[in-house]
């Protein structure tokens, strides 16, 4: 949903998106701890029931997780994966979810105007009644979150609870969430819980524990705290998650020059017809073209 | 020659008759190059090219969104781009089959992708051994049908994004773009040719007949294929 009292930063397949600046709206974040995560799934609920997002039927994968991968109709997925560790296992316990990119990849591959909209707080939400179903963000989002929905014909995914934060709540998971691992509130905040955290974690023992607000998307609107930050495949996260490379080349390189060769080859016909004109059959008056009918 | 034919009171137009199921006859000063079955299947092959392009275009970049009005929206354009598309490989695909045989490169067509082409949209090509098709125009159409197939696989793979892996998608975004412009380019040179550079050629499309001199500058050995007349009369 695109919530008209916000201001807009980025719009899909559009020129114009920048602030106006006269009302300051800072940067929003959200903040999950795996490390205090307990698994309830709370939030899966919340943001089932905020959403009103139908059950949908899952299979059995052998673990806690709810579903093998986000749905159209599950935007909030906590990812159960047990890996041995010191002697003992790590149980991870990852919330999946819309990253909301500084440089949402979703955006930059979305043909439809105004389809996806990044607002002035960071937020990235995509316009239900301008996407039109293509597919294209599901190519260009490194974190493999856009789903088609076969029934709206419409993307769908986590939109941050625009329509909560909008009004000064917290988001549907952030509410319900019992052990405070999930926090939300302006990006630069997030970050400084998010390192206290980590430095808290390894003077624990943790010694690689990391902040995840990977840079080659600009940094993320959710920071994830990781007690194991040297194993970003355990959380299935990327490494160096960015923008496709492809999906640049293709909208800022190829595109581009199709249509300079495109305009190029009409205004070359001209021209040849300028200087050369009609290849005309010689002699005794005959045009090439065929007389009317008697 | 005896009086017009005339069915009641309406005078037969013979060419256009002959024109119904056979080429490469002569009737009085015209020679039917395509045949009704032809002269359809080019039409259908470019009817649906339009209904891509138009579809399509607003996709590929919004300063094209006002081609989207056609179709009433971007949403609807999506939904018949697919279809416009299938329909476009199916009738290009009749057409590859329908002249494919006509269009076999000679070794003497071989330059056609270089020096030839240019000496012939000078008007200075030695066309005296040019056939039915030139070289440029069988280039054309393997080239089309290239892009046709192109187009046709790599929007398959865009019809079904969530069942592909997404550098896969990526690679199938720049190929149907790549496969486009090209496409687009040809064409432009390839409507332009056929109306107003070259004067009756056009009519070999919608009447399905030339003249007789058109074939003798354009295509002069299928003039004296088709006339059995070697040009050693004329003065």
């Amino acid at each position: 949903m695109v919530m008209q009292s916000l201001e807009i930063r980025r719009s899909s397949a559009s020129v114009w998106g920048i602030p106006s600046g006269i009302r300051t709206l800072p940067t929003v974040s959200k903040y999950i701890d795996t490390s205090t995560c307990i698994g309830c799934k709370a939030c899966e609920v919340a943001c089932q029931e905020w959403n009103d997002l139908r059950p949908v039927q899952t299979t059995q994968t052998g673990t806690y997780q709810t579903m093998p991968t986000l749905h159209p109709e599950f935007w909030n997925l906590i990812r159960f994966n047990e890996q041995n560790y010191d002697g003992g296992i790590a149980w991870i316990m990852r919330k999946d979810q819309c990253m909301h990119c500084d440089d949402p990849g979703c955006l930059a591959a979305c043909p439809a105007p105004g389809a996806i909209v990044q607002y002035a707080n960071g937020i990235v939400d995509v316009n239900q009644d301008l996407c039109i179903g293509c597919g294209y963000c599901e190519s260009g989002c490194p974190f493999d979150v856009p789903r088609f929905h076969a029934t709206t014909g419409k993307m769908a995914k986590c939109t941050l609870c625009v329509d909560r934060t909008t009004v000064g709540l917290e988001p549907a998971c952030v509410k319900a969430c019992p052990t405070g691992c999930l926090q939300f509130g302006t990006k630069d905040d997030m970050v400084v819980l998010g390192n206290q955290r980590v430095a808290q974690l390894q003077s624990a023992g943790y010694k690689n524990a990391a902040l995840y607000n990977p840079a080659g998307v600009g940094g993320t609107g959710v920071v994830t705290v990781l007690a194991h930050g040297n194993h970003l495949d355990w959380y299935s996260l990327p490494a160096d998650p960015h923008v496709p490379i492809l999906t640049r080349l293709w909208k800022h390189v190829v595109r581009p020059l199709g249509m300079v060769a495109i305009a190029g080859a009409v205004i070359g016909a001209f021209g040849h017809f300028t200087k050369f004109g009609r290849k005309e059959v010689p002699g005794s008056g005959d045009s090439g073209v065929q007389p009317p009918p008697a | 020659m005896s009086a017009t034919p005339t069915v009641g009171h309406r005078p037969v137009d013979l060419a256009v008759v002959a024109a119904r199921d056979r080429e490469n006859v002569i009737v009085g000063n015209e020679i039917v190059r395509h045949r009704r079955a032809s002269r359809l299947i080019h039409w259908s092959v470019s009817l649906t090219f339009f209904v891509c392009l138009f579809s399509g275009m607003p996709i590929w970049s919004p300063i094209f969104g006002w081609m989207a009005a056609f179709f009433g929206g971007l949403s609807a354009a999506r939904v018949v781009h697919p279809w416009a598309g299938i329909a476009f490989f199916l009738f290009s695909a009749v057409m590859f089959f329908h002249w494919l045989g006509e269009m076999r490169f000679l070794p003497s067509e071989r330059d056609w992708l270089g020096p030839k082409a240019l000496e012939y949209m000078r008007y200075e090509g030695d066309d005296s051994e040019v056939g039915k098709y030139n070289g440029g125009q069988k280039l054309f159409f393997f080239a089309t049908a290239l892009g046709a197939l192109g187009l046709l696989l790599s929007g398959l793979l865009m019809w079904w994004p969530s069942a592909f892996p997404r550098v896969v998608l990526q690679l199938s975004y720049l190929i149907h773009d790549v496969a486009f412009i090209a496409f687009a380019i040809a064409i432009v040179f390839h409507i332009y040719l056929g109306t107003a550079a070259e004067p009756g050629t056009f009519g070999a499309m919608t009447r399905g007949t030339v003249t007789r001199g058109w074939a003798r500058l354009h295509h002069p050995k299928w003039y004296r294929d088709v006339s059995g007349d070697d040009g050693s009369r004329r003065g």
